[in-house]
């Protein structure tokens, strides 16, 4: 993994886009996943409303975050819960591995938790001597290639049956048959035993509820109810965002994330848990951690470009929405998020702009991330601030500042305009063979290898207009409708005018 | 009533047969646009690229330009979405080129909201026989909202038989410097998108948005292919012209 | 002030910092509370019709993969149950301790099997029970017609393994505990008080599942693979 992060994430991408299996993988799955959201959205009705009311809420709690984690601190102590809080992967990482040794754990059986990916836990658990076992089928899967997740919601989306069936056949010694059921059902044997011996479960968490003190999970497995249920200890990794106010508040949370990440109505567990088991019960852990991570998160605060990112839910509708990342899947991000909602939480999260590589550079830009997020966090905005961010340290390209210093130059001022573009034609003339460019030539060389360039016409609109203003005088006097048009953009400009029309915010 | 022409600067040095076409089809309907000459550019690829120094110098002229209109009309959905959604953003430190950029957006329109909503006008009484299909572009569609309208321009077009693009939505891979900068995966997008509007086996794409237009044109001509790409204007105008 | 709480009070100083002021010593007026109003007269409209209820619940939780039927007598809820355990050839039973299926006498109708009623004493062989057993067998507390959902709380009478080990889950859904919405079972949630708080809130929504190995789906990758949902129409 080491080698695969320096380097960037064009020859990332550029492996990944000769990789046959893996492009066609990817777009079918988040082609599915795209669909289902789609459908879901359309069979719940009044989508936009929703997606408001979660942006709401969303907004509304990162706004008194301190209040309400404050809250839901002081109840889940009430509940007995151990509340830890850490400032950043390693202190979190601490914490985990103290309570491990002093459990004298053996194995952690582990529930998907991305936070856990970002701060490195099984490599530190695995460093101290403890085993830890990734529950999820699709975790387990990469742990035991030794991978990174390349999707938030199917984290084994660049694996085929045929790799899979040779991890899983070296791990259960005998050979297994490429077939689903098959791998599935061994994976279920093999997994029963751990989570029945596991000293300690270890869970992420999809959201918190200040009011009492509660975590809540979701997933379709049973693997996060096993975790939670069996050990005698369960720790909870918890991102300081996952925070809302209220059950009630879940109840929109829990309509949005589902139809968001794969179309479901709901996912087929989720699970609201408040503090270890209570002195009767028969199962559940009799001791409860909560750690609760920055990281990073709190830098976004009071930033008002970038506080709206700790309203993610992670339910990864923008990398199936993402064309980028259709093509080129997760690992060429080059980090444990990815997609567009990646390729920002990760230069956000490290505020070390000098060290950013290009990852926000990798996007058209096209806004399909912020259309599918159901708490509309304007992605496509936000990659834009880094690239100006990164400018503004001087770590941008020099080629391109130069270019753009001469941008600036020549759009100023329109005769500059003009001179430029009358050099450019003589300039081109070399190069123009049927009206187009297709030569390989400097700036130019990214663009013509997968297409032609049109050359600079001649007139330019702005010397052909003397002309062309004669042609739509004659044209305009022979008009015939023209009365009621006229009438329409009078009404029009004196609606604006009072301000009770005008053309924003479409 | 003023109406202005913002040409854009690719149609301005590239295609500006399409700033002809949409500048004929106004005056048809008695409207005489002018052509403010201080216009540049909209300072767009210098602001995607985090150059916003350099994207205001050229914003202003914009400002400048179009301080005497009534009403902006452009051949774009993407200047008149970088214009709505980021000038403010862009001016934010200065009030009164904040004010100016306001009126500017309150009266700056794409070329078919401006032909639907303003002039009230669908059926233009254009006649062009052809297999045609729509690219919705992505900022024109999900930046300014405009979907219907071209789709209701093209409907009342005599002859026209309108062909879906399957996967209409995504994008085509332009977005300005990441064409060149990430040519490797534009280069894989713009692929996809020519095959989906060569299964629609249309003899004509349209669009309302030339940077999209240019890339998806500059890959179909890389593959030898020679079906047609016409901005909306261009269509419509030459449609007009034949009825005319 | 213990580690903890001293830890807790200089990362939540550090956000209302960041935030820039100080926090806040009331609660926050929170006018965007749960789901939009649209949504609550909607599903209002749905609770007024138990019968439409029920239909929305069990279409729901065939949707999801799971097997749902409504029963108006406990007779007909009893037989069901006892020819579906024969028909599946199930030898060990593990359930809840709820008077409705202490009224069932499941156990003597199936004298052949082995039984285990979940007390919360034992609870390393409840676990290996659970564990043991064929079927499940549940009351719920709650269900939930707008998405086909089971709702079963933690109680020394309620394992939460009976839900979750055995393959096979039959879950009893009095029909006077289907509510129209997620949000009316949240609310009741919140009404129970801290000091009551069950440990462990289970929605359920269908057979355990997994598409991770090339979008194929199988189905009881950890939890139940068949999963019923029958209704007792008490009321």
């Amino acid at each position: 993994m080491k080698a695969t992060n320096e380097q960037t994430v064009l020859e990332r991408a550029k492996q990944a886009l000769n990789d046959e299996f893996l492009r066609n993988a990817v777009k079918l799955t988040t082609e599915k996943l795209k669909n289902g959201r789609l459908s879901a959205a359309k069979q719940l009705g009044n989508w936009e409303e929703w997606r408001e009311r979660a942006r709401q809420i969303r907004q509304h709690t990162i706004a008194h975050l301190d209040y309400y984690l404050n809250q839901f601190a002081d109840q889940a102590r009430k509940q007995g819960v151990h509340v830890h809080f850490a400032k950043d992967g390693k202190e979190a990482v601490e914490i985990a591995i103290r309570i491990a040794i002093s459990k004298q754990a053996q194995t952690v059986v582990k529930s998907k938790s991305m936070v856990s990916e970002e701060i490195h836990m099984n490599e530190a658990l695995e460093q101290n001597g403890i085993e830890s076992v990734e529950t999820d089928l699709g975790e387990y899967i990469i742990q035991l290639a030794g991978e990174m997740p390349s999707h938030i919601i199917i984290p084994a989306i660049h694996k085929n049956r045929k790799q899979i069936a040779e991890l899983l056949s070296r791990d259960a010694n005998e050979t297994l048959a490429p077939d689903t059921a098959v791998l599935a059902g061994y994976v279920r044997k093999k997994l029963r035993e751990k989570f029945l011996a596991a000293d300690i479960g270890m869970t992420g968490c999809n959201f918190a509820i200040a009011e009492t003190g509660s975590i809540v999970l979701f997933e379709n497995e049973g693997n996060a109810r096993m975790v939670s249920t069996l050990p005698k200890t369960q720790i909870t990794l918890m991102g300081m965002e996952r925070i809302v106010p209220t059950w009630d508040d879940l109840e929109v949370m829990a309509t949005m994330l589902p139809r968001s990440a794969t179309g479901q109505r709901l996912t087929v567990y989720m699970s609201g848990i408040t503090g270890p088991r209570r002195p009767d019960d028969g199962d559940g852990p009799e001791e409860m951690h909560v750690i609760i991570l920055d990281n990073g998160r709190s830098l976004q605060l009071g930033d008002p470009e970038f506080q709206e990112l700790l309203h993610c839910i992670r339910c990864g509708a923008c990398l199936n929405a993402c064309p980028v990342y259709r093509h080129i899947g997760g690992h060429s991000y080059g980090s444990t998020y990815s997609g567009p909602i990646g390729a920002v939480l990760k230069p956000a999260l490290n505020k070390n702009v000098l060290e950013w590589d290009d990852v926000a550079n990798a996007s058209s830009l096209c806004g399909a991330c912020y259309e599918a997020c159901p708490v509309k966090i304007p992605l496509h905005d936000m990659l834009v601030y880094l690239r100006r961010r990164k400018n503004e340290a001087g770590a941008g390209l020099c080629s391109e500042k130069w270019m753009m210093k001469g941008f600036k130059v020549v759009m100023a001022k329109p005769h500059r305009l003009r001179a430029v573009l009358k050099a450019g034609r003589l300039g081109q003339m070399p190069l123009v063979r049927d009206g187009a460019i297709s030569a390989h030539l400097g700036p130019l060389k990214g663009w013509t290898a997968y297409r032609r360039f049109p050359a600079l016409a001649k007139p330019s609109f702005r010397e052909r207009w003397p002309h062309l203003q004669a042609e739509l005088k004659e044209k305009a006097r022979r008009a015939s409708v023209k009365e009621h048009v006229q009438l329409r953009l009078k009404q029009i400009r004196e609606k604006r005018t009072k301000k009770t029309g005008g053309n924003r915010d479409e | 009533m003023k109406v202005s022409i913002m040409i854009t600067c690719l149609a301005d040095a590239i295609y500006p047969k399409v700033g002809e076409a949409m500048a004929r089809i106004l005056a048809r309907y008695g409207i005489e646009a002018d052509f403010p000459q201080l216009q540049t550019c909209c300072g767009q690829p210098a602001f995607n690229s985090g150059y916003w120094d350099e994207a205001r110098a050229s914003a202003l002229t914009m400002l400048e330009a179009f301080q005497e209109s009534d009403f902006v009309v452009t051949p774009s959905g993407s200047c008149a979405g970088m214009i709505h959604h980021y000038y403010l953003k862009l001016f934010e430190s200065d009030e009164a080129r904040y004010r100016q950029a306001e009126e500017l957006i309150d009266k700056t329109y794409e070329f078919s909201r401006f032909l639907v909503h303003v002039m009230g006008v669908t059926d233009v009484g254009a006649h062009f026989p052809h297999k045609v299909t729509y690219h919705p572009s992505c900022h024109g569609s999900r930046l300014l909202g405009v979907k219907d309208e071209p789709l209701k321009l093209l409907e009342h077009v005599r002859g026209l038989e309108l062909i879906p693009l399957p996967y209409a939505e995504d994008c085509c891979g332009f977005g300005g410097t990441f064409s060149v900068k990430m040519s490797d995966i534009s280069g894989a997008m713009v692929s996809e998108k020519v095959d989906h509007v060569l299964e629609t086996k249309a003899e004509v794409l349209v669009g309302i948005d030339l940077g999209c237009l240019m890339n998806i044109a500059g890959h179909l001509r890389h593959r030898g292919q020679s079906l047609r790409v016409m901005h909306l204007a261009e269509l419509l105008d030459e449609g007009m012209g034949v009825t005319a | 002030m213990n580690e903890q709480e001293q830890a807790q009070r200089q990362f939540i100083v550090n956000i209302s910092q960041r935030l820039g002021r100080p926090m806040p010593k009331t609660p926050p007026e929170h006018p965007f509370r749960g789901a939009p109003p649209f949504w609550k007269e909607h599903t209002r409209a749905i609770a007024a019709d138990p019968a439409r209820m029920i239909a929305q619940f069990i279409e729901c939780w065939q949707q999801a993969g799971g097997e749902a039927k409504s029963f108006p007598s406990l007779d007909g809820l009893r037989t069901f149950i006892v020819d579906t355990a024969t028909e599946m050839k199930a030898r060990a039973f593990i359930r809840h301790r709820h008077p409705l299926l202490d009224e069932l006498k499941l156990e003597e109708e199936l004298s052949e099997s082995d039984w285990t009623v979940w007390d919360g004493q034992r609870p390393e062989e409840m676990k290996n029970k659970a564990n043991a057993a064929d079927i499940g067998v549940i009351v719920a507390d709650y269900a939930v017609s707008a998405t086909g959902t089971i709702v079963t709380m933690s109680s020394a009478d309620k394992g939460r393994s009976v839900s979750l080990l055995p393959p096979m889950l039959i879950a009893i859904v009095p029909a006077s505990c289907i509510r129209s919405s997620l949000g009316e079972v949240m609310s009741q949630i919140s009404a129970i008080g801290m000091e009551r708080m069950p440990a462990g809130i289970h929605f359920i929504s269908g057979p355990s599942r997994s598409a991770d190995i090339e979008n194929d789906l199988t189905i009881g990758v950890h939890g139940p693979g068949i999963v019923y949902a029958l209704i007792f129409e008490d009321r």
